[in-house]
């Protein structure tokens, strides 16, 4: 028998401009919790997706029991017996818990359903692994972790032996984390292999055998985690940081540019609350940064600030105005810029040209309109303006359609909008996200020079390099709060990655901020 | 009274049977995801070819023999109708909503072309008439003081039928999933194409018979001018008021009837006393569904993918 | 090149269409279907323009001026519908909406005896509120406004006719139709002249009048909000990227009731060219079908791609093609395969964002070629 009960040898797989996984090797022993570790953009979905036949490798071989497979769909995989909980969950939510598992796989008579006999192998299965389940719930009335308990029985009712868990404790409670720690070593000892992406360091240091890390897509190693410690892993994780030098002079903060006081928001994906009374200030003349791994509250607590989604409470003040119930224009016209993370979903109207794009917030202003009509020629002249000044690469000048030019470029015309508002408070959630290493240079000075001419910053980036590149205050996000604060010479990035993980955290209180 | 009751019931029977069977289509088609707005036009093209076969069939078959082959002809009519909105919404991804809109234009004008090139064949002095002559006799018959015809039959038992398929086999589970949560279907090995073409097909068949339903056994003479008279638009009504669930749709085909049937009775009961005209009770269904859907909006059990392409390449 | 590629997939459509409507008449009668079928159906008004008997007895141009007569309304419903199409809603309301127009612009010109700018303005009012409803019920319960719209497509219709048949003012119970608006008010018509210039008298056809000028201005007014004002920045904004449109901080609510208005308003207005233009009469005991105006418009927006000008050129064409259909041998031919040959375009239509995808990739794959072969040749 095979040591091994899969092994990924040598995977490639390249996408359109970006190597996404880079000759990764991956072997999981029988039996056993086997962590997968890496910063977002890592490659860990990449495999993963490889694995379940979502994607297939440009290069490299899979084995099952040592022996080579291909896996061209999800029912290869299925056939494999290799299963997976994805991050989102695939339930069909007005159904049944026992329909949901049996969903593709019912036992049935000439097409009639057989559920007695699925609901007993169900219970005895939810009694074997101490899966708390109540068979007759529909789906949407329950709890995410009885729904994640559900995700688990599909796949040991396929008989599955491979179970891939793809960050399971993101939607988890604490108490509910503890409990899916228990159900996966329970797992394990009843001979099922695990696999185990997280970035949560504790977790894995509790619950896993061994930990493979990976960083932008290349394989870094696998340990023991008997022999390694969590400031060892967070190392490998983030590795060590070739700084793109920036020149950059102390900050000299001034007065209080936005103030965020107590701010509670509802989530986005689940019914718990995505922020969590958090509070802290963006002063004139500096780069507050929130560091943290994505789905920690950060969107949503932009999406607050900026008036995208209402508060459940809390304050927002900007420049001592009381910004709490304010329209989405009100805050932009009162000295707010927003640079979106999604620059396709928020930022560009990708079917208007670029001129029209540039005066996406301003087409109302006498500058721009007379009479309710819009002044083509001043906003062509404008947007040429720009296109000079922030060297904005485009076929056909102002009129170009947003949607034909590159992303690097349609992110430079959001950053020349927004800055060019002159704004009190600049906000950028990811600003470089997905560019190439010309344009991640180019729109870091932009924001420093920002920071120079006296606006407030605040930037919100996945990426340590970015955060420890740019900001001079880094504020850490975990599960909705904040958790740590530094100056950002003042830590170093193995730090920042044991506060972003969980591993570490202070109290930080309102006072400390100020 | 009792006499303005028992046509009240009649008239109940007779539309709110037809409502059953196209919302029941309706059912089936979104329960696989695809919105069906083409119902009303397959429901003329179902009723056109049925009655097609009742006229053009051999008189000496079997009375039997005639119903079972003009009901069977309404539904595979329904069926290829309504393949082209499959064509076009699964396969093509268009948009379901211009689609189905597409294909109510065409059915009227299918239905006109067809009649009258019809009509020019037979005699040659009627030739622009866009009505169809046909006998009704075979589909209708008395049981005490009620007329019952064999849509009413047929319907209950499809619309058992339907219920069993939808939540009792493992085809009906597999179709659900396909409108609630295509991805999670496709996840564990359904082809959700596949799924939503038997929907919309069977959806095709029942709004076929539908169709035949709502023209054979009231008159004798249809004008397929006014098609028919929005009856597939107020099946969709029904189907939301009924929540997505056979049961309920049966029910609320009910409750539309009776404000159906009041236009047909107003002037022989009590109602006659309001003295307000047909229009206004041909109206009230249709007030009715508005006001269903203004309080059912907030709530609604639709299937959660329904209207959205289902493209492989976007999980 | 991309508006290029859009008008090919039009015209592609409505090749398939005729070649489909050219089948028929085939299955029909295969002998006459050229000669009694197919070349009237096309050539249409054109047919007689040139013919020299019908110029001998000066009514040459009388087929054309229907053509134009018919094109009037069915322009205006397709302008309604594209507007709508803009902000991303599908207005197919515009037959309720022309409904409550009709019904405006008779029982201002029969019962209040109004001149015809007034009887204009009312039919407008009334479609401006009835399309008001949907957008209503969507900006503020999310009803989807194609359900909405459909339902009050059939609660107009039978509402305009139980005013108009319980008023004898309007409702000639000798003829079961609404009166003539040219036989009891002639104030209340369309004028026929404009400079000078007697429209009706050109075209031999009394419903052919300034109308169809007030189309055209029409759709140039839609042209210029949709593509020069804030208004229609803000509405195509919408209808491209509603999550833009919200980061940009632009009030969408009060956009798809404004749209929702305007697009009703003129559906309305065309309903007021319609039955102001004197030969028309209402009939009631149509009552169970829509008129047909409403839903030809969703046709001529989709086959003008969803673009003002586009409406006009659309808008005549299917008018073209319908009177067409009314001069084959009608006894061989019902004059309803025009309209088939519409309801056919309108299918192909939903898949013309599919076939212009098609057709770029297609052009781009023949440039490359065409540019390897150059750089070969060099």
């Amino acid at each position: 028998m095979a040591d091994y009960v899969i092994e990924m040898l040598g995977i490639s797989k390249y996408f359109p401009g970006i190597k996404a996984n880079d000759n990764i090797t991956l072997q999981l022993k029988r039996g056993e919790i086997h962590a997968l570790l890496g910063e977002n953009g890592a490659g860990k979905s990449t495999l993963m997706s490889i694995l379940f036949g979502l994607y297939q490798p440009d290069e490299g071989v899979i084995k099952k029991d040592g022996k080579v497979v291909k896996i061209n769909n999800p029912n290869d995989a299925n056939d494999l017996r290799i299963g997976m909980v994805h991050q989102h969950f695939k339930l069909v939510e007005c159904y049944s818990v026992l329909d949901n598992i049996i969903l593709g796989v019912e036992p049935n008579v000439a097409g009639i359903l057989q559920k007695q006999e699925a609901r007993s192998k169900i219970m005895e299965l939810s009694e074997k692994y101490g899966l708390q389940i109540d068979p007759d719930a529909i789906v949407e009335n329950i709890t995410v972790g009885m729904q994640q308990r559900v995700e688990i029985l599909k796949m040991l009712y396929r008989d599955n032996d491979v179970l891939i868990f793809d960050e399971p404790t993101a939607v988890l409670t604490p108490q509910e984390i503890t409990e899916l720690m228990s159900i996966m070593k329970k797992l394990a000892t009843e001979g099922k292999s695990i696999l185990f992406i997280s970035h949560k360091l504790a977790e894995i240091m509790t619950v896993a055998d061994r930990c493979s890390v990976l960083r932008k897509g290349k394989y870094i190693g696998t340990v023991d985690i008997k022999d390694t410690t969590a400031e060892g892993l967070s190392t490998m994780m983030v590795g060590r940081k070739v700084n793109l030098k920036l020149e950059k002079k102390e900050a000299t903060p001034g007065e209080v540019i936005l103030d965020v006081n107590n701010l509670t928001v509802a989530s986005n994906s689940s019914k718990k609350d995505a922020v969590k009374n958090v509070s802290f200030n963006v002063k004139r003349g500096e780069i507050v940064c929130i560091a943290g791994i994505e789905g920690n509250g950060q969107a949503e607590l932009i999406q607050a600030i900026t008036g995208l989604s209402k508060q459940k409470k809390g304050k927002l003040t900007l420049c001592d105005k009381d910004i709490s119930h304010e329209s989405i224009r009100y805050r932009s016209e009162h000295g707010m810029s927003h640079i979106p993370e999604d620059r396709h979903k928020h930022g560009l109207v990708l079917d208007y040209n670029l001129a029209q794009n540039i005066v996406l917030q301003r087409y109302r202003e006498p500058e721009f309109s007379k009479f309710g009509f819009i002044k083509f020629d001043a906003v062509k002249k404008y947007a040429e303006k720009l296109i000079q000044k922030f060297d904005v690469r485009c076929g056909q000048g102002a009129e170009t359609i947003v949607r034909s030019m590159s992303g690097g470029n349609q992110q430079k015309a959001i950053i020349a909008r927004e800055i060019d508002k002159n704004p009190e408070l600049l906000i950028t959630v990811q600003p470089t996200r997905g560019l190439d290493v010309g344009a991640i240079e180019y729109i870091h000075k932009a924001i420093l020079e920002q920071r120079d001419s006296g606006k407030a910053i605040l930037l919100v980036s996945l990426e340590l390099d970015e955060v420890m590149n740019l900001s001079d205050r880094i504020l850490v996000m975990y599960e909705g709060e904040l958790v740590g604060e530094f100056k950002s010479s003042e830590v170093d990035t193995e730090t920042l990655g044991l506060y972003m993980t969980g591993a570490k955290r202070d109290n930080i209180t309102k006072e400390a901020t100020k | 009274m009792s006499a303005g009751l028992l046509i009240l019931i009649k008239f109940t029977l007779l539309s709110g049977i037809v409502l059953m069977y196209v919302a029941l289509g309706g059912c089936f088609s979104e329960h696989s995801g695809v919105i069906n707005i083409a119902l009303e036009g397959v429901m003329v093209i179902g009723g056109l070819f049925g009655i097609l076969t009742v006229c053009c069939i051999p008189k000496n078959l079997p009375s039997f023999l005639i119903v079972t082959i003009s009901i069977l002809v309404a539904m595979i009519s329904g069926m290829i109708y309504s393949s082209l909105l499959a064509f076009a919404s699964i396969n093509l991804k268009a948009d379901q909503t211009i689609g189905g809109t597409a294909l109510n234009i065409l059915a009227t004008a299918i239905a006109l072309v067809v009649v009258k090139h019809y009509n020019s064949t037979i005699t040659t002095n009627n030739a622009q008439s866009p009505k169809l002559n046909y006998d009704n006799s075979l589909f209708i018959f008395n049981v005490g003081p009620f007329t019952l015809n064999v849509f009413i039959i047929l319907g209950i038992v499809l619309l058992v039928l339907s219920y069993f398929v939808l939540y009792k086999t493992r085809f009906g589970l597999h179709l659900r999933a396909c409108g609630e949560h295509p991805q999670a279907a496709d996840s564990v090995g359904i082809n959700v194409y596949k799924m939503r073409w038997a929907g919309v097909l069977i959806s095709g068949a029942l709004a076929g018979i539908g169709g035949m339903a709502y023209i054979v056994p009231s008159v004798q003479e249809w004008n397929f001018e006014v098609g028919v008279g929005g009856m597939g638009f107020l099946a969709l009504a029904v189907m939301i008021f009924g929540k997505w669930n056979p049961g309920y749709i049966f029910l609320g085909s009910l409750f539309f009837a009776v404000f159906k049937s009041l236009a047909n009775i107003y002037d022989s009961t009590f109602l006659a006393s309001f003295h307000l005209t047909k229009e206004i009770y041909n109206m009230m269904p249709f007030i009715a569904s508005l006001v269903v859907l203004m309080f059912t909006s907030k709530n609604s059990k639709a299937p959660k993918a329904e209207g959205i392409p289902y493209d492989k390449g976007m999980r | 090149m991309k508006k290029g590629i859009a008008i090919i997939s039009s015209i592609v459509c409505i090749l398939v269409g005729l070649l489909f409507g050219l089948i028929l008449l085939c299955i029909i009668d295969p002998a006459d279907s050229i000669s009694l079928g197919f070349s009237p159906l096309i050539l249409s008004g054109l047919s007689t323009a040139f013919d020299p008997n019908w110029i001998a007895a000066g009514t040459n141009l009388m087929k054309l001026g229907q053509e134009i007569a018919n094109a009037m309304p069915i322009i205006m419903t397709g302008l309604s519908v594209a507007f709508a199409f803009k902000m991303g809603l599908f207005n197919i309301g515009a037959a309720g909406q022309y409904t409550l127009g009709a019904f405006g612009a008779l029982y201002c010109a029969l019962v209040l005896k109004c001149p015809w700018y007034v009887c204009l303005l009312a039919a407008t009012l009334l479609g401006a509120i009835w399309g008001m409803l949907p957008g209503l019920l969507k900006a503020y319960l999310n009803i989807n406004e194609v359900i909405s719209c459909i339902m009050l497509n059939w609660i107009g219709l039978y509402g305009v006719n139980t005013i108009m048949c319980s008023n004898d003012k309007m409702f000639n119970s000798s003829q079961a139709k609404a009166y003539q608006v040219g036989v009891v008010n002639k104030s209340a018509l369309i004028p026929d002249s404009i400079f000078g210039w007697n429209i009706s008298e050109t075209f031999n056809y009394a419903a052919t009048n300034t109308g169809i000028i007030f189309a055209v201005v029409i759709a140039i007014i839609i042209l210029i909000v949709l593509n020069k004002t804030t208004f229609g920045y803000e509405l195509k904004a919408c209808g491209y990227n509603k999550d833009a449109a919200k980061y940009a901080g632009i009030n969408d609510k009060r956009n798809i009731i404004l749209a929702m208005v305007i697009s009703g308003a003129l559906a309305g207005f065309g309903a007021g060219l319609f039955y102001l233009s004197g030969t028309v009469q209402w009939n009631p005991l149509d009552s169970t079908a829509l008129p047909a105006a409403g839903f030809d418009g969703i046709t001529v927006a989709l086959l003008g791609l969803v673009n003002p000008i586009g409406c006009i050129f659309s808008g005549l064409f299917i008018s073209h093609i319908s009177v067409g259909g009314t001069m084959m041998q009608q006894s061989i031919f019902p004059s309803e395969i025009s309209q088939l040959i519409t309801g056919l375009i309108v299918y192909l239509c939903a898949f013309s964002p599919i076939m212009q995808e098609k057709l770029t990739k297609l052009f781009e794959a023949h440039k490359k070629i065409k540019h390897d072969v150059n750089k070969e040749e060099k």
